[in-house]
């Protein structure tokens, strides 16, 4: 508060000079735009030339050893929980290091075979029989926990154990346990009818045989999920080491990888449940440390190289800050970064830095969603348009230009349809640029544009509610959005929010957003389903999510939400026949799907299929991406023997 | 007019009186002129360069919002996206011809906005700092004259809301209101300029209010008010033609040194993001924006910073100038 008038506050104000005041307040003024000068990122720029002796990208032998040092802005998202965990970054550290499954990936790009599952705690792949609803697994034996369970052997009930607690909603809260609903019996046991699951049995410990409700094509994946991954038996608690953790086993988690929290030797779990210490190694909102699992023998393994002695993380701090360090040397890598436009540039045109950055597509794609009960968006013929109208280069150009991601055409990322649509893009424009002309003779043929001149009259163009992320770059590309589609007489109301708010509120049909600009969506495992069912799916309508468009959406759920609109169009059946198929026939059904959507649904304006764009300090000389979660594979990170 | 009292006597009269020697004594107590309370107040507030200056900075500043939309026509609108002002890596460009103050990291030409923020700036300057003035001089003349039951109300209220967590509680109404569609109280508070101007009238009020009702409870024992009440006026009659008036000079100090604290109030609400609205051009929310990408961006947080302080400044000084020219007893 201004000091002169808190002194008159008082009484009759008999102020001290009126100059020193005067300068009071310009030094104060002063002082306060200095702070938030200073506190807004005045580092420097990270040195750029650190140019040492040592090679980078060094051919020859890949020597292990040396402990990675990483940034991490944020924490991971339900402390390590493998059954809460629904988190691509998390799901990274388990793949690579923590966890080990049925079956699992290489950890390398879809072209070098990333997608495929491959034997991991199974010996091959499973057994399917002819009806397709029984997968018989085989075990490996020799494969051990880590501490404290280093002399106990993983047995096929072990899995059975992850299951049973992947079917109790309290403990998969936040997860995805609805995937294994195929899974015969598994509902019943979640909600506690029977107490054990129908459709697994173990003959022995190394047999599993799963028994499903339904044909599914995708299952094999679910089984190289971390949810899958196994739990050690403890005395015969029916959870084992997990049992009185229910909300908070990630902290306790026993690791079944070539890593472990540091500090697991320490657990004890002689003691209840209550009473026992979490691992040293994981420091929630703090740090994170892994080390080698001293009981882990490579031999039974042959996806992870594990080249690190170990990972020490720390979370937290500013993006711009971490990508300093790594500039400087400091840091190998920031874990969940975006890289700065800045340093981006630096390291694409460095020809002595270009080898440290490292561009993979994610396989996520980022789109504008329409809510389809409420007009304009009701009209196919508008929805086109806006497809049409996009300038979707220039949106690409606020996420960093062209390294981040492909212009999208279409919906599903080009791995998941085995490349069939690489080259469909239904409302292609020039340059991605946009195209007017275009737009308007399709908005011409809308009901909302009376006159047919190509922009729209009606009232409701006019005031769209809109919602979008609060976040860098949102917020511009909304501004384009909207510079895009006022032409076309469609005018916004935009509101932004944090982004698991905006979500929520583009999830929820009773909020009646019309249009959501800034999601984006992503694999979570190598199949099409993983789109096509929750995005498009009629049972992914609020309470369940993610289907913002209210595809195929019941009468009654819209009159219960309160829309005038009375029916959605539906691809219910055709993600069910797709479902069914299997091999090349499976891919062509999701392209069929993408097909439809785009030209008949059309709920979405695709703009990007995104990229995972790195850099890494000089002493790394191994870099591998992780097709599955779609990050580094941080065993491949080997360090520059002459820095270890 | 206020009526002259013996107090408030202009002091400095006298010995500026041109003085012919060769006069008589009548004829120099004949050219004395006597010189109106305004009159003297213009001359001492002219004499204050930093005033003035402060007075030019501000009609500048007026003349800037004003002429917002006419420089945008000139120019470039306040929204437009310029996709080739940003390089290939999306990072904007700096002051150059056509841009004068560069552009932001979604290629609008920032000079458009720095002047479509003063209207912001402005708006709230007046129009929250003008309610304020309203409640505060309203409750505080109520509470200095009455006294009794409707000063305790009054005075404890004003402490409470000067107890009250103000940052805190301007995020949570802000949030309440401001982010869902429909507003508060089926409507009534709708987000958006309005509603900040709401929130920072409520916090600053109190300070007004205080001030009045000090100088009230003084006013009120004088003897022109008891003549007045001798001659019949009622209360209301006594408040608005013997008492307000002669709290009008420190409620104009007191309402121009609050309307920095104001600008800066709402610059900060916008930089938490919990203030103006997206798309409304803000000083503080162009500082917010501008932290991230400070270190390529610098004419970013320049402009709307140099803006906002040049601002500030300017209302200080034209309020302490105006403290200093009413009432001098209170001046350096």
């Amino acid at each position: 508060m201004d000091p002169g008038a808190a002194r008159a506050a008082v009484g009759i104000g008999r102020g001290e000079g009126g100059y020193v005041r005067r300068y009071l307040s310009v030094l104060a003024l002063v002082a306060v735009l200095g702070l938030v000068a200073a506190a807004c990122g005045g580092d420097d720029e990270g040195g750029t030339g650190a140019t040492g002796a040592t090679a980078t990208g060094a051919t020859g032998e890949l020597q292990p050893g040396g402990t990675v040092e990483l940034g991490m802005l944020g924490d991971v998202s339900a402390s390590f929980d493998p059954q809460k965990e629904y988190y691509s970054v998390t799901w990274s550290w388990y793949r690579c290091c923590l966890l080990r499954t049925l079956l699992s990936y290489t950890g390398v790009t879809t072209a070098e075979g990333g997608t495929e599952l491959q034997p991991d705690i199974a010996s091959a792949l499973p057994e399917i029989s002819s009806d397709g609803l029984t997968y018989t697994f085989t075990l490996k034996s020799g494969i051990n926990y880590g501490d404290p369970f280093g002399d106990v052997q993983v047995t096929s009930g072990d899995i059975v154990r992850a299951l049973e607690r992947e079917a109790d909603p309290d403990a998969s809260v936040g997860g995805y346990n609805f995937y294994y609903n195929v899974i015969d019996g598994f509902a019943d046991f979640g909600e506690g009818k029977a107490d054990s699951i129908a459709g697994l049995e173990t003959p022995d410990d190394s047999t599993l045989v799963v028994t499903l409700t339904e044909p599914a094509g995708y299952l094999p994946y679910l089984f190289a999920m971390a949810a899958t991954a196994p739990i050690p038996p403890l005395n015969d608690q029916p959870l084992g080491v997990a049992e009185g953790h229910t909300r908070d086993y990630g902290r306790f988690l026993v690791a079944s990888g070539p890593y472990q929290f540091a500090g697991a030797e320490n657990l004890d779990f002689s003691v209840p449940a209550d009473d026992q210490k979490p691992v040293a190694g994981y420091e929630p909102g703090k740090s994170i440390q892994l080390v080698r699992n001293p009981n882990y023998d490579p031999a039974t393994d042959g996806l992870r190289p594990a080249y690190p002695e170990g990972f020490n993380i720390t979370i937290g701090g500013d993006n711009n800050d971490l990508y300093n360090k790594v500039q400087a040397g400091e840091l190998d890598g920031v874990v969940d970064g975006i890289v700065p436009p800045p340093v981006l540039r630096t390291y694409s045109t460095d020809p002595t830095l270009q080898p440290r950055l490292h561009i993979n597509p994610s396989d996520a794609v980022r789109y504008i969603s329409f809510n389809m009960a409420i007009p304009p968006f009701d009209d196919v013929h508008v929805r086109k348009a806006l497809n049409l109208a996009l300038d979707k280069e220039g949106m690409r150009t606020f996420r960093g230009g062209e390294s981040v991601g492909e212009i999208a055409g279409h919906i599903m990322v080009n791995a998941l349809e085995n490349n069939l649509l690489a080259d469909y893009d239904p409302y292609a424009t020039p340059n991605s640029a946009g195209d007017l002309t275009a737009a308007q003779e399709e908005m011409a043929q809308s009901a909302y544009d009376s006159d047919g001149d190509g922009v729209c009259d009606a009232p409701e163009c006019s005031d769209i509610l809109a919602v979008t992320d609060e976040a860098d770059p949102y917020p511009d590309q909304a501004a384009l959005i909207q510079q895009n589609y006022e032409p076309l007489g469609l005018t916004f109301d935009v509101k932004s929010f944090e982004r698991t708010t905006m979500y929520s509120k583009c999830n929820e049909p009773e909020a009646h957003v019309a249009i959501c600009l800034a999601p984006a969506w992503g694999k979570d495992f190598p199949d099409g389903y993983t789109f096509a069912d929750p995005l498009f799916g009629s049972a992914a309508i609020f309470p369940s999510c993610c289907n913002y468009g209210l595809v195929g959406a019941s009468p009654d759920l819209l009159s219960k939400a309160g829309y005038d609109i009375t029916e959605v169009p539906s691809v219910d059946d055709q993600i069910k026949a797709a479902n069914q198929q299997t091999g090349d026939a499976r891919y062509q059904g999701w392209a069929d799907l993408d097909t439809t959507l785009m030209e008949q649904v059309v709920p979405w304006v695709p703009y990007l299929f995104d990229n995972n764009v790195d850099v890494y300090s000089e002493r790394i000389v191994n870099y591998s991406f992780d097709q599955f979660s779609g990050l580094a594979a941080w065993d491949q990170l080997a360090i520059a023997p002459e820095a270890q | 007019m206020a009526r002259a009292h013996v107090e408030d006597a202009p002091s400095d009269s006298g010995p500026d009186a041109p003085i012919d020697p060769e006069a008589t004594s009548v004829e120099v107590s004949q050219q004395v002129v006597g010189r109106s309370p305004w009159e003297l107040f213009w001359r001492r507030f002219r004499r204050d360069k930093f005033a003035i200056g402060g007075a030019f900075i501000v009609i500048l500043i007026f003349a800037i919002a004003l002429l917002a939309p006419v420089i945008a026509g000139f120019t470039h609108g306040p929204n437009e996206v310029h996709l080739d002002r940003l390089d290939s890596f999306g990072i904007p460009t700096g002051p150059q011809s056509g841009f004068p103050f560069g552009v932001d990291t979604a290629g609008r030409d920032l000079m458009v906005r720095v002047a479509y923020g003063a209207r912001t700036s402005l708006f709230i300057a007046f129009f929250a700092t003008g309610l304020a003035s309203l409640i505060g001089v309203t409750l505080g003349m109520l509470a200095g004259f009455y006294r009794g039951k409707v000063d305790t109300l009054i005075s404890r209220t004003i402490d409470v809301v000067l107890s009250l967590p103000v940052l805190l509680l301007s995020l949570g109404l802000v949030s309440a209101c401001g982010l869902s569609p429909n507003g508060c109280l089926g409507g009534i508070i709708k987000p958006g300029l309005l509603l900040v101007s709401y929130v920072i009238a409520l916090f600053t009020w109190p300070y007004l209010a205080r001030i009045v009702r000090g100088q009230v409870l003084s006013l009120r024992e004088k003897e022109f008010i008891e003549s007045a009440r001798s001659l019949g006026s009622t209360n209301r009659r006594i408040m608005f033609r013997e008492v307000l008036p002669n709290v009008a000079a420190p409620i104009i100090v007191y309402t121009t040194l609050i309307i920095p604290n104001n600008i800066l109030f709402e610059a900060a609400l916008s930089f938490l993001g919990i203030g103006v609205p997206q798309e409304t051009p803000s000083w503080g929310r162009q500082l917010a924006d501008a932290g991230p990408v400070f270190t390529y961006a610098w004419w970013m947080m320049l402009f709307p910073g140099l803006f906002l302080f040049f601002t500030t400044l300017a209302f200080n000084l034209v309020g302490d100038g105006l403290r200093d020219a009413l009432d001098p007893r209170t001046g350096g």
